[in-house]
């Protein structure tokens, strides 16, 4: 009783505050006709060809990708879908990356979100299972590849389009391993090898490190993996952080710093960028993105290479994937979804986005992609698709962002060795269960 | 005494020319990174100067967006923003320091406190209301906010209570009424105060970013921090062409700043008279 | 003199009908751009809202409301006091180094020297200067290794310390460069109090043959009181506020020792879509805020003076 009285308090001030923000108001009757959360699918009809003789639409798209530097890639790609659709008109809008998260939920909360948008990872997990995004569906994406399309899949409907990949590989300073004298890095290598070989490089100077691995979260759900482990049970209901496979994993991290050595601490880094330090010639190899590969080229006055990353009990590779999804309200679903899915998985864009050195297309079929290869540094070029059989997804959950943190923030503690290996994933997995609600 | 007063001269120098040395340095590396050709990240030890230095990232600022409209638009809604909040605060800060109503003091404490509302939680509700209000993509929703700016009032507050009553009370015995006593007497003594928000206000609608990003869709109303903060990619961020772009949206601040500058002495001369 | 001030307050004492043209605008302002939203807010801290569901939409309120438990939630975290704590530790630090430091920008650019025109440019400078480029600049100065800062501390056999990367030491190092980047601002601020004190006071000092430290302390501080009571006031709400610098140069790290108030508003109510507790939180930092100014505002009376 007492509570009903209480919504109706703050519904009647709400009313009032509605009605004063409301005076003189067209924006109003938009805002407000939306039906109440719509969680549900768009029905979405195969491409029409009679769409062509209807009038022109105005689909816009609003993405952050094409920001520092590709914004002419994306017009182009625009250009010829609207070729190719003469009746679709896509309006684009690029925001730099910092900032366009905070946009754009200030946008999907205001009810004025784009008709489809580009989201990251991370925050394709939280949008997703807040139910504000539509199903896309009456599109073929067989073309895509199924592990990043999977990343974007939640409870077997698909909401949204791996559109730009980028993964990682082991580079490796090919000067450096001369000097000490290992072989170059295979792709069989395991964790161990290159425990070994990052050793005999630290040897070869004070300020010479063997290897720079981050370790935060975004390295961790991968290294637990090449160790068999994984941070959450198979179907997603418990968090298994402090497991036996996880710990063996951290600690062979944090080992590198605290033990061998072969990987700078804090300090010994002094501030200096990861890229930078590998590109001054002072580390032995570095795990990281294939959008490396542009400024190591310009940068680097060594030889340098790249091999699929070692695993340990098993391989696992990392991958970068970003999404592009469509809002539920949007009045053209079936021009929208024609678009998103062009922008995905043609040819077209694939090559225009190639040719232009951007990130890859998530392609299954990686012929399309095989002017890719003619590109060196690096010579083993190949490697960046062989990583692909081993692509591990990270663990889709709606609170990415916190889990992340919390792990991120409890691997530093252990890396700077505050606390211990165990210690941290212990407070790790307690402080996850007690803020995050899986279900 | 001259030796003392030489030493004098002396020991400003050397104290202010320090401090220049602190406070210019960042600047300097945002000139030296602008004319590097890749868009270098910090190298330690520092490089100071370019290996080889190149017009290309601002050559690039100016070909990559329409640059004259969109400081056009930058330059609109900043002088707007400003001369409304002068009015605007000037106004309401007389009422405060110099007229008498009930509720003077609670009122204006109720000003200060909205300046204590961290905004990242307002900003959602804000932004539903101007859109209820029909001002999505449009300048307004971007330039009314000035009329209400809490920091400007206070700081005008201050300085109007120094002002002494009697000055007003003689204006009054000639004859001038309120807004003749606000227009002729406060604000001229208010002209530092004034020249300083000026420069600040400025300075801030000029590098405004979230809410004109909100609020302005549409690209022909872009402003500046807009255009600049494209460079900002997922993976890089074109350091090269971000200072190029930031140094070049520092110019108009500085002008405004000199302008206002030599209002000073124009203050300090009607303190002088006047006292 | 008391008689024509009981004067002026009879004709002065207008009321509301002379106040309110000059009070109308701003109130306007006042009304939609920061009263609304707040309420608006106000309710918000009540729901469990993600921030991602459309805001205002019938049955909003029934669909979120969770009363206080936002509120208790915060108050028994240990993160609300840690952040608190270090929130309280940059003010303590911040606001008297601050305040030095821009008395100093103020009463050199007082001066009638030769180019000061010059300098006052020049101290305005790390105002314009944008965060991102300033803390990569400074990032790599409170370097430990190689880092300049460290290098002058070595001459005179000082071994500097780890600065931000030190959990002891990082929010030290905040609170430099925030100093460093507000110094012009403030510095600006207190000028022209300085340049509004009336001559007449220094010109009597002359004739009675101040020196220069005198007529600082006895006349130019005291008279710019109103000037350092506001620096005061607005330096502190803003530190309350600290926000772009930790962002930007050490993301709350290391290890939380740089977490600060507004930074978990920004990270419940953006990145981890929590907006029902970002606003309960940032409810709380108001509160809080309040607290403070209101205490100096009554304090004022024992330190301010105004010339009526």
């Amino acid at each position: 009783m007492k509570k009903n009285r209480l919504f109706s308090l703050i519904a009647m001030a709400l009313a009032v505050l509605m009605v004063f923000t409301a005076c003189g108001s067209a924006a109003t009757t938009q805002t407000i006709a939306t039906e109440s959360k719509s969680t549900g699918s768009v029905e979405t009809a195969a491409v029409n060809e009679d769409a062509s003789s209807a009038e022109p639409v105005t689909i816009t798209y609003c993405n952050f990708n094409s920001s520092g530097g590709n914004e002419e890639t994306l017009a182009k790609m625009v250009a010829a879908f609207e070729e190719e659709h003469p009746n679709i008109k896509v309006e684009v809008e690029t925001i730099g990356y910092d900032d366009y998260f905070t946009q754009m939920q200030t946008r999907v909360a205001g009810g004025t979100a784009p008709d489809c948008y580009e989201l990251n990872i991370e925050n394709f997990a939280a949008y997703a299972n807040k139910g504000i995004l539509a199903e896309i569906t009456g599109v073929d994406v067989s073309g895509l590849n199924e592990t990043a399309l999977g990343a974007f899949n939640v409870d077997g409907k698909q909401y949204g389009l791996p559109e730009s990949f980028s993964n990682v590989v082991l580079i490796y300073n090919k000067d450096l391993f001369d000097q000490a004298g290992v072989a170059y890095p295979t792709n069989d290598w395991t964790q161990d090898d290159l425990q070994a070989a990052a050793e005999k490089i630290r040897a070869l100077g004070d300020d010479i490190f063997g290897i720079w691995q981050p370790i935060t979260y975004n390295e961790f759900f991968k290294v637990v993996a090449q160790y068999g482990g994984a941070l959450l049970n198979e179907d997603k209901t418990e968090f298994t952080i402090n497991s036996p496979e996880n710990l063996a994993a951290a600690t062979a991290l944090v080992d590198r710093v605290l033990v061998s050595n072969v990987q700078p601490n804090a300090v010994q880094q002094g501030g200096m960028g990861d890229w930078d330090m590998f590109m001054s010639g002072r580390l032995g190899m570095i795990p990281t993105g294939i959008w490396a590969f542009q400024t190591f080229t310009d940068g680097c006055d060594f030889e340098w290479d790249i091999v699929v990353e070692p695993g340990s009990t098993q391989k696992a590779t990392h991958f970068f994937s970003n999404c592009v999804v469509m809002n539920p309200e949007t009045k053209y679903p079936t021009e929208v979804a024609t678009w998103l899915a062009w922008l995905a998985s043609s040819t077209t864009s694939a090559d225009i986005r190639l040719e232009a050195g951007w990130d890859l297309p998530a392609l299954k079929d990686l012929n399309a992609l095989s002017s890719y290869l003619d590109i060196t540094p690096p010579d083993n070029r190949e490697a960046v698709f062989e990583s692909l059989d081993y692509l591990v997804m990270p663990p889709v959950i709606e609170d990415y962002a916190l889990m992340s943190d919390i792990i991120s923030q409890k691997l530093a503690a252990a890396a700077d060795g505050t606390i211990t290996v165990q210690e941290a994933l212990d407070q790790a997995q307690a402080e996850c269960e007690a803020q995050i609600t899986l279900d | 005494m001259t030796t003392k007063k030489k030493l004098g001269t002396l020991s400003f120098y050397v104290v202010a020319i320090l401090l220049a040395v602190v406070a210019l340095i960042p600047f300097l590396w945002m000139i030296s990174t602008s004319f590097k050709s890749r868009g270098a990240l910090m190298s330690i030890p520092i490089q100071w100067i370019p290996e080889n230095p190149t017009w290309d990232a601002y050559i690039k600022v100016f070909s990559k967006f329409p640059f004259a409209k969109t400081i056009g638009n930058s330059l609109f809604i900043s002088i707007s923003y400003t001369f409304l909040t002068l009015l605007s605060s000037a106004m309401a800060a007389f009422a405060f320091a110099k007229l008498r109503f009930p509720g003077n003091q609670l009122l204006l404490g109720g000003y200060l406190a909205t300046m204590m509302i961290p905004t990242q939680v307002t900003m959602i509700p804000l932004f539903v209301v101007m859109n209820r209000m029909g001002l999505s993509d449009t300048y307004a929703s971007v330039i009314m906010p000035s009329i209400f700016r809490p920091f400007a009032v206070f700081m005008l507050v201050q300085q109007m209570r120094t002002i002494p009553n009697d000055f007003l009370d003689a204006a009054r015995i000639d004859g001038a009424n309120v807004f003749q006593v606000f227009v002729r007497v406060a604000l001229p003594l208010c002209i530092p105060s004034l020249a300083t928000l000026s420069i600040t206000t400025f300075m801030e609608s000029w590098n405004d970013y979230l809410w004109p990003l909100l609020m302005l869709s549409d690209k022909n109303k872009m402003t500046l921090p807009i255009a600049l903060s494209t460079l900002n990619g997922q993976y890089a961020t074109e350091y090269n062409v971000l200072m190029a772009g930031s140094l070049i949206s520092m110019i108009p601040i500085i002008v405004i700043y000199v302008i206002a500058q030599k209002q000073f002495k124009y203050g300090m001369m009607a303190g002088g008279i006047k006292g | 003199m008391k008689k024509s001030r009981t004067e002026k307050s009879k004709h002065q004492g207008s009321g509301v009908l002379v106040a309110s043209p000059f009070l109308l605008p701003s109130l306007i302002g006042l009304m939609v751009f920061s009263l609304i939203p707040l309420i608006i807010s106000g309710f918000i801290s009540l729901t469990n809202w993600n921030g991602l569901d459309q805001l205002m939409q019938p049955g909003f309120f029934q669909d979120h409301f969770i009363g206080l438990d936002n509120y208790k939630t915060i108050l028994t975290t240990p993160e609300f006091w840690r952040t608190l704590g270090n929130t309280a530790e940059y003010i303590v630090l911040y606001i008297p180094l601050m305040l030095a430091a821009s008395l100093l920008v103020a009463s050199l650019l007082s001066r009638p020297r030769k180019a000061i025109g010059m300098f006052r440019i020049v101290y305005y400078i790390p105002v314009l200067t944008s965060w991102v480029a300033a803390s990569l600049i400074w990032k790599s100065v409170l370097a430990p290794q190689y880092g300049a800062l460290n290098g002058i501390l070595e001459i005179f056999g000082i071994e500097g310390p780890g600065w931000l990367l030190d959990e002891n030491w990082a929010m030290p190092a905040i609170v430099l460069v925030s100093v460093w980047k507000d110094m012009g601002f403030f510095g600006l601020i207190l000028l022209s109090g300085i340049i509004g004190i009336n001559r007449t006071y220094y010109e009597a000092a002359d004739i009675d043959g101040a020196n220069g430290w005198t007529k600082f302390t006895r006349i130019t501080l005291p008279l710019l009181t109103p000037s350092i009571f506001y620096v005061v006031i607005v330096a502190m709400i803003n530190s309350f506020q600290l926000f772009p610098q930790i962002m930007i140069m050490t993301g709350g790290g290391p290890n939380g020792a740089t977490q600060v108030m507004v930074e978990r508003i920004y990270q419940y109510g953006f990145r981890y879509f929590r907006m029902g507790y970002a606003a309960a939180f940032s409810w709380i930092l108001f509160a809080i805020i309040m607290v403070f100014t209101a205490i100096q505002m009554k304090g004022q009376k024992r330190w301010v003076h105004y010339d009526d």
